[in-house]
């Protein structure tokens, strides 16, 4: 007896991690993909909001949630191509316009709550349905597993087809070596004929719309209600959890489940322990501040060994003087 | 050739006066299409704003001296970035110093009794070097190990919040029947404001003296001046002999020193205590208040001034009054930055003009 209530409770907390990670991951895959393109998005946290606010209006206008994270889709889409055209064709610094961005979208959110709905910081319309679960039919059968992997919508299915397309599309196809350059180095990439602009116009429109889709969630998929900046950090949290996953969209997409668990145990773990649930969620931070270390103790510890290394082999008189000189190791440009 | 100097640096001044008034009138004019939706003209609104900001009709009820009072965080982050810029590190951490510096002047504001003067004293000192020490581990990371100062910052901040929350939640818990909050602090403690009924006051003039600290440090020292090479030609201060990751770990010592300052003198001069979301309010103001200040000590006073009226204005102006969302005033404020940050467009338009309107061959050099 005793077993099965631990088990449903951690089956029940990794199914509310999976719900909580969902936005995190949708966001740091967009940041990833933007940062592999030498790109710093940091607007990911106001089109976050966007996404939430136009999702749940216009699932409130069409009668749909569905048509509703459609277009949040379309407008965090449009949002990331004005991004581009002011960056590309303007030279509007990228930092600057997205903190100008984040800032107004948080205001003009609650202006227009407040003017076009006369709601005071949350608002909500009986009329609005939450998004379905969806249930997969074999998947479901499994013990555990099934529990784990089915009965969710359809923005964290969208999320994990996300990563995976992310991923196929960076190391698998000619466009995705293409970003690769382009954010190693844009100078070589644009003399060997690839379109620099074009690469970064689709990072910007791909990583809007996936944060809009993360905002649709917490609105349509996941509360049924707007409030003023219902998403509290969690598009910084996920540029984190690109940079913690290496912009891998495959860890990055583990490292924002670690994110997401580590809330869903700072919600339950004081029910029945007396762990703080702020220091809880201190763990995923300090991780990813730790990730960052390492990564960069990387370069230093490589080029001390490979010196080393030569220094011995000079010292044993082996002669083999032709190790290419091992600097350190070409890091992204953001890391 | 002195004369075309002259008229190179007069040209200068005017493009950085003229920029800000006109991103200033752009952003006015645009926010006005969304006071269209409500019932309130947007000339009216804007008078209302604009007296409930920076208004002062009699002494006891003087906008204006509230305005000055919420202007001095702003100035003091806008300082803090200023000085992280100057020096080559785009760091937005103030949040996470603020929380630092506010937080150990909440605890060692009723934890410590000490003598009236010497207490606020020795806080605000103890805040500076908490808030420096926070400043001091993005700068090592990027000197040392080239981690982004950014995202350390980012994060840095995240974690000054959630353990200020755990503190408030249960150490520092005032009384656990009511809201998470800390013990007030010590009289002795308090800052002293210059009028009963407002707390316009030592704080402020604390910033001011800031103000000043940091145009001379930049401008007048040599420490200052390699802070400002480092940060806009690291190649040519690393040439001339200045090392760039000294001069980028002292600015940033000194850029969390001011943040922690300003959260030291909100918690003594105005809150008097912490609470959880304490900081929510500040998120990137600083940063945004350097950039519309131009990176410059003068400008982030000013720029300071109107951040503080404007929001002032729009919560007792619009709201109350005109029952327009308070929420328009960071509207306004974010057009004004974006008009800011495309200055080329305006510095093009001046250029043209000024070319129509000048006689003889001073335009043609550049």
């Amino acid at each position: 007896m005793i077993e099965f209530t631990i088990d449903t409770f951690v089956v029940e907390m990794l199914r509310s991690g999976i719900r909580l990670a969902t936005p995190i991951i949708l966001a740091a895959i967009g940041a990833a993909l933007c940062h592999r393109a030498g790109v710093l998005n940091f607007a990911i946290e106001g089109k976050m909001l966007f996404g939430a606010f136009f999702g749940i209006v216009a699932a409130f206008w069409l009668g749909n949630s569905y048509l509703g994270v459609a277009a949040a889709l379309i407008g965090g889409g449009i949002i990331g191509a004005l991004f581009a055209l002011f960056y590309l064709r303007y030279r509007v610094d990228l930092i600057i316009l997205a903190l100008a961005i984040n800032l107004f979208i948080s205001a003009m959110t609650v202006f227009f709550l407040r003017v076009s709905f006369g709601a005071f910081g949350s608002w909500t319309d009986p009329s609005i349905e939450q998004l379905p679960d969806i249930h997969l039919p074999l998947i479901e059968s499994i013990p555990v597993l099934g529990r784990l992997l089915s009965g969710h919508n359809l923005v964290i299915y969208l999320s994990w087809v996300a990563a995976i397309a992310a991923w196929l599309v960076l190391f698998r196809t000619k466009f995705g070596r293409h970003i690769r350059a382009v954010g190693e180095n844009p100078e070589a990439a644009e003399s060997v004929g690839i379109n620099a602009a074009r690469v970064k116009l689709f990072v910007l429109v791909t990583s809007g719309s996936l944060a809009a889709a993360a905002g649709a969630f917490l609105s349509v998929g996941h509360l049924t209600l707007f409030t003023s900046d219902m998403s509290n950090g969690r598009g910084w949290l996920g540029i984190t959890a690109a940079l913690f996953g290496l912009n891998n969209p495959i860890f990055v997409f583990l490292a924002g489940l670690f994110f997401g668990v580590a809330d869903a145990l700072a919600v339950r773990l004081p029910t029945v322990t007396h762990i703080p649930p702020s220091l809880i969620q201190f763990l995923p931070n300090l991780s990813a501040l730790l990730a960052l270390v390492l990564v960069g103790l990387r370069g230093p510890i490589r080029t001390r060994l490979a010196r080393r290394r030569r220094r011995g082999r000079r010292g044993a008189g082996a002669g083999i003087e032709s190790l290419p000189p091992t600097g350190p190791p070409a890091t992204p440009t953001i890391s | 050739m002195t004369q075309r100097i002259r008229v190179q640096a007069r040209r200068r001044l005017v493009n950085v006066l003229l920029v800000p008034v006109l991103a200033i009138a752009s952003g006015l004019v645009v926010a006005s299409l969304f006071i269209l939706l409500t019932p309130t003209p947007p000339l009216e609104a804007y008078g209302i704003m604009f007296t409930a900001g920076f208004g002062c009709e009699e002494i006891g009820r003087c906008a204006l001296l509230t305005t000055l009072e919420r202007s001095t965080p702003l100035v003091l982050t806008g300082l803090s970035a200023v000085v992280a810029f100057r020096s080559g590190m785009f760091s937005i951490g103030q949040e996470g110093q603020f929380v630092v510096g506010a937080t150990l002047a909440a605890w060692i504001g009723y934890t410590l009794p000490l003598p009236p003067v010497l207490h606020p004293v020795f806080i605000l000192v103890l805040a500076v070097i908490g808030g420096g020490a926070y400043g001091f581990i993005p700068a090592i990371l990027k000197v040392k190990l080239a981690v982004n100062e950014i995202i350390s910052t980012i994060i840095l901040n995240s974690l000054a919040v959630l353990f200020m929350t755990y503190l408030v939640n249960f150490p520092m818990r005032a009384d656990a029947g009511s809201t998470a909050r800390s013990p007030l602090i010590a009289e002795s403690a308090v800052l002293p404001s210059f009028l009963p009924g407002s707390q316009w006051g030592v704080g402020w003039v604390l910033a001011v003296g800031a103000v000043v600290g940091v145009l001379f440090l930049l401008w007048r020292t040599v420490a200052g001046y390699e802070q400002r090479m480092a940060g806009q030609a690291p190649a040519f201060a690393r040439y001339g002999g200045v090392q760039s990751g000294r001069a980028a770990i002292r600015g940033m010592i000194i850029s969390g020193g001011l943040a922690g300052l300003a959260g030291g003198i909100e918690v003594l001069g105005v809150s008097h205590q912490i609470v959880p979301g304490f900081s929510s309010g500040l998120g990137f103001d600083g940063v945004l208040v350097a950039i519309l200040g131009l990176v410059h000590p003068i400008g982030v006073f000013f720029v300071a001034i109107l951040f503080a009226g404007i929001r002032l204005g729009a919560q007792l102006g619009l709201q109350v009054s005109a029952q327009i969302p308070r929420e328009l005033g960071g509207g306004i404020l974010a057009l004004i930055i974006l008009f800011v940050s495309a200055q080329n467009l305006y510095v093009d338009l001046i250029d043209r003009v000024r070319n129509r309107f000048s006689r003889r061959g001073t335009t043609t050099d550049d």
